[in-house]
């Protein structure tokens, strides 16, 4: 059966597509901008390696990779694993805000809560 | 109203049946001011303990047991507290040995005490203690003790941000005052059993092993941790 695309193409256009979405999450303020910086990066690395496919393989040859498509999984989970950990870093940084601030408010009820005790005693 | 300059901390949650006769027994037997932390309580937990005349903070969500001695020692440091007291809302602490733990800080030779009672827990327990002991270096017997009093200084570290992300009133926080360089000293207490209902942090075989595996995780990233001295971060972050 004959292609539609050359493969290379097929590639690009899913890069731009990951790029459009995520302008278009921004666009819509689903997603904050400052999150937006890895997606818009992993989305031009397809781009380029949908234009320029010789790339990879040259990196391959480079590190020594017999089948260099495999090194593109590998890629891909190593920065899958890099993705996860550091969400999971923001969110222990949210989670210590977070209890401070449930803390913080605990405090500050009892606090007004001692204020108005002595209002009602005058 | 005149404050006494000592905060007695009690972390409550769902402890209705409890927490009156504890306040009460406090009241009763020393000069000071009972701070009780609800830990989001479905019960009468806020009421029983109002009624027994403390002080209660109410947290929106349930923090667990450290979140909420924190809390406390927040609230205690903006109060003006010098010394705190934290006890257990089950009725295992006695209010009779509070003076024990107090010397030692009023005499300056400690920044906390530990009110220590090896003789609870099952020999399970005392394997885990030992672990933990030989892993961490710390030179506690009782390292599970929440009847400790604490002294300014310890207060400001606790209360930092740095002191937010622990669990449990256990050893990471006696490694944080440990490597602080805080003196800490431990006192034979005598503790009851639990009056009623059963220990919340080990409420299953499945909790008792999360609360081993984080435990030595914690231990293990502390192996090697230099001595510091309380930073301006520290305190400046109450």
């Amino acid at each position: 059966m004959k292609h539609l695309f050359p493969y290379q193409w097929t590639t690009a256009i899913i890069g731009i597509v990951i790029a459009f979405i995520i302008l278009l999450l921004i666009r819509r303020d689903l997603l904050h901008v400052k999150r937006s910086l890895w997606w818009i990066g992993i989305a031009a690395l397809i781009v380029v390696m949908g234009f320029f496919p010789t790339t990879i393989d040259k990196f391959g040859i480079l590190l020594g990779v017999n089948y260099p498509p495999v090194l593109i999984l590998t890629l891909g989970i190593g920065f899958i694993l890099i993705k996860i950990l550091s969400m999971d870093l923001e969110r222990s940084r949210q989670e210590r805000t977070l209890r401070r601030l449930t803390q913080r408010m605990a405090i500050l009820e009892g606090m007004l809560s001692e204020v108005n005790g002595k209002k009602e005693e005058r | 109203m005149q404050r006494s300059h000592i905060a007695v901390l009690i972390p409550a949650w769902d402890e209705e049946t409890t927490v009156a006769s504890v306040v009460a027994n406090l009241k009763k037997d020393i000069d000071c001011d009972v701070i009780v932390i609800n830990d989001a309580s479905m019960d009468g937990t806020v009421a029983q303990a109002e009624r027994a005349g403390a002080k209660v903070l109410s947290l929106p969500v349930n923090l667990g047991a450290w979140g909420a001695i924190q809390t406390g020692i927040r609230y205690a440091l903006k109060q003006g507290y010098r010394q705190v007291i934290t006890m257990d809302a089950d009725g295992q602490h006695d209010s009779a040995f509070i003076p024990h733990l107090l010397a030692p800080i009023q005499e300056g030779t400690a920044n906390i005490v530990i009110g220590s009672c090896t003789d609870r827990g099952s020999m399970a327990r005392k394997i885990a203690w030992m672990l933990f002991r030989w892993i961490t270096g710390l030179d506690i017997k009782d390292i599970t003790s929440g009847f400790r009093s604490y002294d300014s200084s310890a207060m400001i570290l606790l209360a930092s941000r740095e002191a937010t992300l622990l669990e449990y009133q256990d050893v990471g926080v006696l490694m944080l005052l440990m490597q602080s360089g805080l003196r800490i000293r431990e006192i034979e207490v005598k503790m009851q059993p639990r009056q009623v209902g059963s220990s919340k942090v080990f409420s299953s075989w499945f909790k008792v092993a999360e609360y081993m595996i984080l435990t030595m995780i914690l231990c293990s990233s502390h192996i090697m941790k230099r001595k510091r001295r309380l930073s301006a971060t520290q305190r400046g972050s109450l």
